[in-house]
């Protein structure tokens, strides 16, 4: 059995798989540039060919990877009701064109064939997206994403953009979000000991948001506490002294980085003129 | 040659601070030689945080100065400089990470000093060799150990090469063992020409400096080297501070009339000292093993328990690994073991916060292991004070925050139960009622924390390591509030690291190591087993360790006799009558 009370386990965070594949040797900048293009090509592709596509591209990250497909399988699962009544409101609220196929007719409301497809490719979109990040948490560290970041933004220091006040900003929430998981955890088995109804018995929204309420407030004070002691951790160790800052990565990209992001771009691409081009 | 650190009538007054109460730091005025190691002793808010926080420009006086090597920390000018000298470890050691791996972490202070990746990466592997973290470069922080988060906190402040460092209460964490291999490193450090500020609550700790400052109310009531601030018991117990178990032995077995000096000596030197015993008929005494037993009348019964934390993810850890547990009804049972041995979680399935992934759990009537067991039902019978229980508030007032529990089990008489478990813990009902939380002391918000819980007058109380952080006066009371709950006949279990007071209220003595009880008997019995309390990372209180040397010398002393330093002296001067 499960505790009702780890909560740290229901963050995305820390599912990082470290290991030596292909994939994971690519510079982080180049990983985290090939998720994002595909990204956005998965969002924006017209056709449901396309999201077959994008999917069969992940499906080949997930092999160079070497990385399981079994949490994504369990995040589809968790988020399919979701996703399914998602699917019904369109269905039923697709407005209706004059020359458009009517399907079914169920209760009066009219299923057209335009209806059912954008149902189809609105399911299978999700799916495809939370396939995709369930990659990119298992491919990619915090400690990456904030190292690779920082290199990607550094050209805009010339504008004096702080980039490195917004590299540490991510740096720190990332850190910040199993601490106050951990201390949801805290609160709530400190309320359980004492008699707070913590019980998951069944499906009852509303019991379940008055159980969370409580957390809240307790959880903002505690975490506005804690940052002002890693404020004067941060300052003790130095941080805003001097008016540069080094990094403790180096990065350099090969010209096997440069291919994985021309076939990525090139994926992103194809997804996004999918509609125009076939 | 000038100081390195001088302090010169330094007054501290943050503007938060309400009208009427005294300035937090009240004139302070000392010195810090180049090299040397100065200890602050002091009960809970006394002022010695705040202190060493002005050493490193953190805070800035309100009247007087600071200099370090010269440089005022009025000036901002001086700031960046007085950052690069000095580094500091905090109470909390999780606080001062910051970044999500830990060789990151690590490098994080070394990124503030503008150095070239090249060597970052140099200091960053040296330091991971150094504080022994090899293997561990990836983890994130928070699923580090107590003790891996000491080492890495301390290895991000080394890693900046820093002249001198501030240490805040570093080891309360700890256990022994850990606690141990720290202080050798803070002892190598200092011998390498560091200069060492440390602050700290246990007194044997205070042995190893040059310097020793007795901070009370804001003021330094004592300062001088170790032996002449020990010679001033009675000033020291005014202000609530208890005296090395060292020390006392040392004087008691001079007044004795042994072959030892009075003062401070250290154990080798105590255990060198101890003459054989020469009455005419007396066997030495038997060191017996505990005999396996059963519990006639056990309140609580574990058998096999095992436990997955964050099951079915990559993180999964096997945090008990078939725990085997009886505790007596009306007993005071003790949980002992090092940070991560699973005493934490063994304590949470005893009152159904968690639920066994295998194995059964009896507490009175209920069988935990059941799912259809109902939590509200085991904890109208069993209270659990977590470890820290003071950041884990969520109500505003004192009053709220005590009667949240009856208030949840719609019990009657709300005001009369706030009254009576706010006076068990000594907090005055009409004084405290109406306090906003945050405006407490630290002590003071532990014992809103206990009256939370005693407020719910269950049978069985079980407390996570309920003096980390206390004061010795604050122990002490501590400690009588147990012995008390135990005479209205409530059964008590104690997770601890700290044998020494253990063996001042517990009769039985549970030995977690890795997940798994090592050992369960009474006390004095367990305390016998020297290897295993090693092996699992634990170490006897030094008077169970006289004792048990005074056995193999031919006195008739067992360690139920030698459980503490007055116990052993009183023994020994009926023996030696």
């Amino acid at each position: 059995m499960s505790s009702r009370f780890e909560f740290l386990g229901s963050t995305a965070l820390g599912q990082y798989i470290p290991s030596e594949s292909w994939f994971h040797q690519r510079d982080p900048r180049a990983r985290l540039l090939s998720f994002l293009f595909i990204f956005i090509g998965l969002i924006f592709t017209p056709k449901i060919w396309g999201l077959i596509f994008g999917f069969i591209s992940i499906l080949l990250i997930y092999l160079l990877a070497r990385v399981p497909l079994k949490p994504a399988l369990k995040g589809i699962r968790r988020a399919l009701p979701f996703i399914l009544i998602l699917a019904l409101l369109q269905l039923i609220f697709t407005q209706r064109a004059e020359q458009q196929t009517v399907l079914w007719i169920i209760f009066g409301w009219q299923i057209t064939e335009t209806a059912l497809a954008t149902a189809v490719i609105l399911i299978l979109r999700f799916i495809v997206l939370i396939t995709h990040i369930n990659a990119i948490v298992m491919c990619l560290s915090t400690a990456q994403i904030t190292a690779a970041l920082f290199h990607l933004l550094k050209p805009l220091e010339f504008f004096r953009f702080p980039v490195n006040d917004l590299t540490m900003i991510a740096q720190i929430t990332l850190r910040y979000l199993p601490l106050v998981a951990q201390m949801a955890e805290k609160t709530a088995k400190a309320q359980a000991a004492r008699g707070g109804d913590w019980e998951q018995k069944g499906f009852n929204p509303i019991r379940q948001a008055k159980r969370v309420l409580p957390l809240i407030i307790p959880l903002i004070v505690n975490s506005l506490k804690r940052a002002e002691i890693m404020a004067m951790a941060m300052e003790s160790r130095g941080f805003n002294a001097a008016e540069q800052r080094s990094s403790y990565y180096q990065l350099k990209m090969n010209g096997r980085d440069w291919g994985l992001l021309t076939i990525s771009s090139s994926v992103s691409t194809l997804l996004l003129f999918w509609g125009w081009l076939f | 040659m000038t100081a390195l650190i001088q302090v010169d009538d330094l007054h501290y007054r943050p503007s938060s601070l309400p009208q009427g109460t005294p300035d937090i730091l009240r004139g302070i005025s000392l010195e810090v030689q180049q090299g040397s190691f100065t200890v602050i002793i002091g009960e809970n808010g006394s002022g010695k945080t705040t202190l060493i926080n002005h050493l490193n420009g953190l805070l800035l006086p309100t009247q007087g100065h600071v200099l370090v090597a010269g440089l005022d920390t009025l000036m901002p000018e001086n700031r960046n400089k007085l950052r690069e000298m000095t580094g500091m470890v905090f109470q909390n050691p999780a606080d001062q990470i910051v970044a999500s791996t830990v060789e990151e972490d690590i490098a994080f202070g070394l990124e503030n000093l503008n150095l070239p990746t090249q060597i970052i990466r140099t200091r960053v592997e040296e330091q991971i060799r150094q504080v022994g973290l090899i293997g561990e470069q990836n983890r994130p922080p928070h699923l580090l150990s107590g003790g891996q988060i000491q080492k890495l906190a301390l290895a991000g402040v080394l890693a900046r090469q820093p002249r001198i460092i501030l240490f805040d209460e570093p080891t309360s964490m700890l256990d022994a063992h850990t606690r141990e291999s720290f202080l050798k490193r803070i002892c190598q450090l200092h011998n390498q020409g560091t200069t060492i500020v440390y602050i700290t609550h246990h007194m044997e700790e205070a042995l190893l400096a040059d310097q020793v400052l007795v901070m009370h109310q804001g003021k330094i009531a004592l300062q001088g080297s170790p032996a002449d601030i020990f010679v001033e018991g009675n000033r020291l117990r005014e202000i609530g501070l208890e005296m090395p178990a060292a020390l006392i032995l040392s004087t008691g077995f001079h007044a004795l009339g042994w072959d030892i000096k009075p003062g401070l000596n250290t154990i080798d030197v105590i255990l060198s000292a101890l003459p054989a015993y020469h009455a005419a008929s007396s066997a030495p005494a038997e060191i017996r093993r505990p005999e396996s037993r059963t519990v006639e009348d056990a309140l609580i019964r574990i058998k096999a328990v095992e436990y997955i934390y964050l099951s079915d993810s990559p993180l999964a850890k096997q945090a008990l690994n078939g725990v085997d547990l009886e505790v007596e009804s009306g007993a005071i049972h003790a949980l002992a073991g090092a940070n991560g041995s699973g005493k934490s979680t063994l304590l949470q399935h005893l009152n159904g916060i968690l639920r066994p992934s295998a194995g059964e759990v009896h507490v009175g009537p209920y069988l935990l292991e059941d799912s259809d067991t109902r939590l509200r039902d085991v904890i109208q019978m069993v209270g659990l004070v977590f470890q820290t229980p003071e950041s884990q508030f969520f109500e505003i007032y004192v009053g709220d925050e005590i009667a949240y529990g009856p208030k949840q089990f719609e019990m009657e008489a709300l005001r009369e139960r706030v009254m009576t478990a706010m006076r068990m813990v000594g907090l005055d009902f009409d004084a405290y009622k109406d306090r906003r939380l945050e405006t407490l002391s630290g002590g003071e918000k532990r014992k809103v924390a206990l009256a939370s819980t005693l407020i719910l007058d269950q049978d069985i109380l079980l407390f996570d390591e309920p003096t980390a952080g206390m004061d010795p006066q604050a122990r002490e009371e501590l400690l009588q509030l147990f012995r008390t709950l135990s005479q209205q006949g409530k059964t008590i279990v104690i997770a601890s690291h700290r044998l020494e007071e253990l063996a001042l209220i517990a009769q039985d003595l549970t030995i977690m190591y890795a997940g798994k009880d090592l050992e369960t008997g009474p006390i004095h019995q367990v305390f016998c087993h020297m290897d295993a309390l090693k092996n699992s990372g634990l170490i006897a209180p030094l008077s169970v360790r006289i004792g048990q040397r005074l056995g193999q010398l031919g006195w008739p002393i067992t360690s139920k006799d030698a459980l503490t330093p007055h116990q052993l002296l009183e023994k020994l001067q009926e023996l030696t009558r």
